[in-house]
């Protein structure tokens, strides 16, 4: 066998230094005005944001520091090396899967292998209890977050439609929308145009002009892969580099294994293992942005005997509430060839059936989107997921240019069986591993249905036939959701957590219902408008 | 059903050179030479007949290398991503697995599960993806069905990780640093793979 693919990664980072190890340490011995754990979706912008403010901060990753030119290969093997692949223990009517599914390991994340769709939640997102008698009401309003989406639309330059025509934002977006759609995305346009249903181009996290040294995509159609143009954003190559730049240290391969509380009961930093050595960073205020199911576990392993059921959990509600999309794929065959691995993942978008229509016979709703695939994704899904392989699958596959796909965004109403918990088995760091339960609702279900039915009728409409559909989910949230009740949630409307002043957690895990719109955005400015508070509590 | 590529004068390894260099290193490392360490001749026999069945793939070359992908995976330190809680872990999963499926084979048919004929190790992977082989040992419907799945992950993902598979169902394959220039419905780039003429 040829020559293994090596690349070095460094573990520390900070002022134009980069050192394979952790002697020449920043902000080692000291106590820092903050340290993050987690360098994704919301680590990376609150990393940024508290380093412009001037605030010392420490960003720890359990991953590497990725060189996307040679690290990211355009191949989806390889791109598994991504996902955070620790084993969870999945039980439940409808265990999920992780790893790539919807979980990052290294800086950026999830935003290394997202595809990029940027929406902001709808105003009913944040009062489904008001509106629909189920769930939970936010303690913010969409009014509070929506300075904070135009701040990151601007600030990553999102493309987009100049009309959008769903929810309170109707655009226009930073930079225009992308141009051409692939002919996946053409498909869906037609087939929605046919039966009166709105599309638009999709909302994109990725440059439809050049911005900041880089370019524009080429439709290289890897997203889920990893940008090599860096045309795609990702906190990765936006946020942690500037963060750096403006003073902060990252730590990366570090694992943090415990949050550190003194006799006071107020957090003093974390240890976290390098390369089998444990180490403490003291911090003045620990953020946990380390994702829905990491950011549970890391909170119920620091249990202590001032919290021994674990930290921020008075309410009995850490880990509980976890919410995926529903995220079915529906494939149908047609008569010319479509070349679902052409072009950005999503170009095309509905969201005619993202609020509740009772006529339907349940509650909430969902986004369409035209979604691109390509051969490993398409065909595992197929076997794993839908019972087809062997020559079915052949059959399938060998024809796989002239299948176009939509996929579903389904809401996913909060129930407090669906948890993460702490199971008896243990991973290499001594810790236990996180058993997560879940099960989809009857609401969940007839949403599923309707959806699936509507993306039948889209691709019959443009001329598919043969459809099948591959059940999958997509993205986590919630687990430490947010609340004005001390009693009833974790964190409190900025993400602090209500039992100890000084522990933050800002990530999809606040979240108290699931939207049905890819989370990244509204995860990105809870993370600026949580920062914005962090700075005015300092500066006091 | 048409089992024949649409695309008989397409090759995508042709197109290399247009690839960057860490994309070009780790496709070509699928054709082999392979340096087995950790599974047994008998085990490959074993992953290449399951292959020749999950895939329908028939090359010896291609059924290697699944086999290999198993091995590499089955060796990594790294997590599964998830595991039902009862199941073993995967590599143990597996390696069992494959001597159940052997076990399974002598008790019904009298000999091991490479001496079957194709339609007999088909019939066999059929009853194990619903749990349907007999419960012994530990072996109950929950388990089978995750050796189903795992083994199914694995081979599937190998298989369409080949790029002789990604020249035969007309996939454009590594793009960068060139990309796509004619993305809309019914344009190709010259490079592209197209339909031979008569089909």
């Amino acid at each position: 066998m040829a020559e293994k693919v090596s690349v070095q990664h460094n573990c520390d980072h900070y002022d134009r230094e980069r050192h394979p190890h952790l002697r020449k340490r920043k902000y080692g011995g000291q106590e820092v005005d903050a340290v993050i754990v987690g360098l994704g979706a919301a680590g990376g912008v609150l990393l940024y944001e508290l380093a412009k403010a001037g605030l010392s901060v420490v960003g720890i990753e359990a991953g590497p520091f990725w060189d996307p030119q040679t690290d990211f290969a355009s191949d989806e093997l390889h791109a598994q090396s991504l996902a955070w692949n620790d084993t969870r223990l999945s039980t439940g009517q409808n265990a999920l899967q992780f790893g790539a599914n919807n979980s990052g390991r290294g800086v950026g994340g999830g935003t290394v292998h997202f595809t990029g769709v940027f929406y902001r939640f709808h105003e009913s997102d944040f009062r489904v209890r008001t509106l629909d008698g189920a769930a939970e009401d936010w303690p913010i309003t969409y009014a509070d977050l929506a300075p904070y989406y135009a701040k990151i639309e601007e600030e990553i330059k999102v493309s987009g439609p100049r009309e959008f025509p769903w929810g309170a934002f109707h655009g226009p977006y930073p930079y225009p929308e992308r141009s051409p759609i692939s002919g996946n995305a053409e498909i869906f346009r037609r087939g929605c145009a046919a039966l009166g249903i709105r599309s638009t181009v999709a909302p994109l996290a990725i440059l439809s002009a050049p911005f900041d040294g880089r370019p524009p995509c080429i439709n290289r159609g890897f997203c889920n892969q990893g940008c090599l143009p860096n045309a795609k954003f990702s906190t990765l190559i936006h946020h942690v580099p500037k963060a750096i730049g403006l003073g902060a240290e990252v730590l990366t391969d570090c694992m943090v294994t415990r949050i550190l509380v003194d006799k006071g009961g107020r957090v003093t930093g974390v240890e976290f293992n390098h390369d089998g050595q444990f180490y403490a960073q003291k911090a003045k205020v620990v953020i946990v942005s380390a994702f829905a199911v990491e950011t549970p576990r890391l909170l119920l392993n620091s249990a202590c005997s001032q919290f021994p059921e674990g930290l921020a959990n008075s309410s009995g509600l850490v880990g509980k509430y976890l919410m995926p999309h529903s995220g079915h794929d529906v494939y149908a065959r047609f008569d010319q060839e479509i070349r679902l691995y052409k072009g950005t993942p999503v170009l095309a978008v509905s969201q005619d059936f993202y609020e509740t229509d009772l006529s339907r016979g349940f509650i909430r709703g969902y986004s369409l989107h035209a979604h691109g695939a390509r051969p490993v994704g398409m065909a595992v899904k197929a076997a794993t997921n839908a019972g087809i392989w062997g020559k079915k699958l052949r059959e399938i596959m060998l024809h796989w240019n002239f299948y176009a796909r939509i996929t579903l965004v389904g809401e996913v109403l909060p129930e407090a069986t669906n948890c993460v918990t702490l199971s008896e088995e243990k991973d290499e760091y001594g810790l236990p591993r996180a058993q997560v339960h879940f099960a989809y609702g009857e609401n969940d279900q007839k949403l599923i249905a309707h959806g699936i039915q509507k993306c039948q009728e889209i691709l019959a409409a443009a001329g598919g036939r043969d459809a099948f559909v591959v059940p999958d989910s997509a993205h986590l949230m919630g687990g430490c959701r947010m609340g004005k009740d001390p009693s009833t949630s974790v964190v409190n409307e900025f993400c602090r957590s209500h039992d100890i002043p000084n522990l933050y957690i800002c990530d999809a895990s606040v979240f108290v219902t699931s939207g049905a719109a890819n989370p990244t955005e509204t995860v990105m400015a809870l993370a600026a408008r949580t920062a914005d508070q962090i700075i005015a509590q300092g500066k006091r | 059903m048409g089992l024949e590529s649409l695309y008989p004068d397409y090759d995508v390894l042709a197109l290399q050179d247009e690839w960057d260099a860490n994309t070009r290193q780790i496709v070509k490392q699928r054709l082999g030479p392979f340096e087995f360490k950790l599974l047994s001749h008998w085990q490959q026999g074993m992953i290449k007949a399951l292959a020749r069945q999950l895939a329908c793939e028939g090359r010896d070359e291609v059924l290697t290398w699944i086999a290999f992908h198993v091995e590499t995976e089955l060796g990594k330190p790294q997590g599964e991503a998830q595991r039902k809680p009862g199941i073993p872990p995967r590599k143990e999963l597996i390696l069992a697995g494959l001597d159940a499926l052997d076990n399974w084979a002598k008790a019904k048919f009298f000999k091991g599960f490479l001496s079957l004929k194709e339609a007999q190790q088909l019939e066999f992977l059929q009853l194990l993806e619903v749990g349907g082989l007999p419960q012994e040992e530990g072996w109950d419907v929950e388990r089978q069905k995750e050796l189903f799945k795992k083994l199914a992950g694995l081979v599937i993902t190998a298989h369409y990780s080949h790029p002789w598979v990604w020249s035969e169902i007309g996939y454009g394959g590594p793009a960068y640093p060139r990309g796509y220039v004619r993305v809309e419905l019914g344009l190709v780039d010259p490079w592209e793979p197209k339909q031979a003429e008569w089909s």
